[in-house]
């Protein structure tokens, strides 16, 4: 299965972007609980820098995701509503890896996410990148 | 070379958000012509600034009560974006005009205002002559007024001056005796002042960046505001300074992944891919595609800072500021990654050739890492993250 065969629920382009954005979210709500229960980290520079690094990741995520959500409801071309879901999907998957790091090294704990082989991120950056560099419009995907 | 002592004769007044768009990306095409020579010969950009004066672009935040389009935060970081993405020399150069617009908004009397927006509606440029390579910190300054019954004098040294040496008005900083910050409006022609050509800095080569000397310049006292007041109290004088910053960078980015697309195109296939052409390497495909997915990101946080600099705008108060404060850090941090990466990936994917002295691509890196330098983009994680972290706002001054 690639990005182009990858069945994508009609209708619901957006939900793996809500769903990584929303563990995301949680994962790193309770990195943040763990680390305040530890009241000497909470003044550590490097510990208040990391968190300021993961939060951007997940910000981008969510702007991303609200971008494809307008693209998704105006009258863009179909393969730029493609890509911009597509760019979604990228931003949503890097924040959670993201955040998902960053538990396991300031906690030493780690949530297991999913792997991203049944999820074609890479061929996500190729699709984009061929549309871009080369004007290849895409068969289908999201 | 000369640089014009009168704003251009005929100035547009712009009405309007998109109307400030569509002049920007007709100048950008214009300007980015001769960018690359430009930077080359380091040729002052000097009838550039005039026509980018004439168009109407350097009045756009003056409030509408004062007869400009008072446009949105998003539309002035757009704006500096498109014609930074074309050449970010002439994108830097009215960031201190922009930044001093909104102090003299915030700070000035009723008459100062009038005065001073209206001289920007007819084409004045602000310098600026605020930074000290001297003093202790970027925050502190050594220049300083004293006040008289009729006028202050001001006496000091300025680096890092861009666009004073193109300005017609040289807005200076200088503190008093209690250590607090006014501006003083000095006159291009007025005695005392010195600006001087000595920025040879590897980047931003045509913001003419250089020194300042003010040596017992004298003001009268309704040419001064009291400019501490925009950090004493909270407003979003500081999101407004470095949103300028990001788009700047933003810019950058921009312009070299655009650049990054045309050289890629035009490379040489790898032996191993199997492939005949260059543009047809998987691995350089999925490298644009990552880049272009970045620079959207980018984008859209850019947006987002806009849009909470209109709200801080709208209703002052600690919250509203240190958001505003912390979602400029967000687009700060991520456009000058975004700057240095695309403008490196470019010869990683255009290859050797790429890198020959005819061609100055180098320009795009060297003003994304001349520009990004300055405030460090590793303080503003830790911003961001004390803020969500421990709920500390951040310090309120120009570099927030």
């Amino acid at each position: 299965m690639n990005a182009l065969t990858q069945p994508i629920a009609a209708g619901q382009p957006l939900a793996k972007s809500q769903h990584d954005l929303h563990n995301a979210r949680s994962l790193l709500d309770a990195t943040l609980r763990f680390v305040r229960q530890q009241s000497k980290n909470t003044d550590d520079p490097f510990v208040i820098s990391r968190f300021g690094d993961v939060h951007i990741r997940i910000e981008v995520a969510a702007a991303l995701l609200e971008r494809a959500e307008e693209f998704l409801n105006s009258h863009e071309d179909a393969t730029e509503v493609s890509v911009a879901i597509a760019e979604s999907h990228l931003a949503s998957a890097e924040a959670l890896s993201a955040v998902g790091s960053a538990e396991f090294e300031l906690t030493g704990q780690r949530t297991v996410l999913p792997g991203s082989l049944q999820d074609p991120l890479r061929w996500k950056l190729h699709l984009i990148g061929n549309f871009r560099l080369n004007g290849i419009h895409p068969a289908k995907f999201a | 070379m000369t640089i014009s002592a009168q704003p251009p004769r005929t100035v547009h007044v712009i009405h309007s958000d998109a109307e400030a768009i569509a002049v920007a990306h007709k100048l950008a095409a214009r300007f980015a012509v001769e960018a690359s020579v430009r930077d080359r010969e380091r040729r002052l950009p000097v009838a550039e600034l005039d026509e980018f004066s004439a168009s109407g672009l350097w009045g756009i935040t003056v409030p509408k009560a004062y007869g400009g389009a008072g446009v949105s935060y998003v539309t002035v970081a757009e704006v500096i974006k498109i014609i930074s993405a074309a050449d970010s020399s002439l994108g830097q150069i009215p960031q201190n005009h922009l930044g001093v617009l909104d102090i003299l908004l915030q700070t000035a009397s009723e008459e100062q205002k009038r005065y001073y927006f209206g001289k920007v509606l007819q084409g004045s440029r602000f310098g600026n002559a605020f930074s000290e390579s001297k003093s202790k910190n970027a925050g502190a300054f050594e220049t300083r007024i004293r006040f008289d019954k009729d006028t202050a004098q001001i006496d000091g040294e300025k680096f890092y001056c861009t666009g004073a040496l193109f300005a017609h008005i040289v807005p200076a900083v200088a503190v008093n005796e209690q250590n607090q910050a006014f501006i003083a409006f000095i006159e291009r022609d007025n005695p005392g002042l010195t600006v001087i050509d000595s920025w040879d800095g590897f980047g931003q080569r045509t913001t003419a960046s250089g020194g300042v000397t003010l040596n017992a310049v004298k003001v009268p006292l309704n040419a001064v505001i009291p400019a501490h007041k925009a950090f004493d109290e909270p407003t979003a004088d500081g999101p407004i300074s470095q949103i300028i910053q990001a788009a700047v960078d933003t810019g950058i980015a921009v312009g070299a992944l655009e650049e990054t697309k045309r050289y890629a195109r035009e490379s040489r296939p790898w032996i191993d891919s199997g492939h005949d052409h260059g543009w047809q390497d998987p691995f350089s495909i999925a490298a644009i595609g990552d880049l272009e997915w970045r620079v959207h990101g980018t984008e859209a946080i850019l947006k987002k800072a806009g849009q909470a600099i209109d709200a801080a705008l709208l209703n002052p108060n600690e919250d509203t500021v240190a958001h505003a404060s912390v979602v400029v850090a967000q687009a700060k941090v991520l456009s000058a990654e975004i700057a240095l990466l695309a403008s490196s990936k470019l010869f990683e994917l255009a290859g050797t050739r790429s890198v020959l002295g005819k061609y100055n691509l180098d320009r795009h890196w060297r003003n994304a890492r001349t520009h990004t330098l300055h405030d460090p983009a590793r303080w503003k994680y830790h911003l961001i993250g004390n803020y969500l972290l421990n709920g500390v706002k951040p310090a309120r001054h120009a570099w927030n």
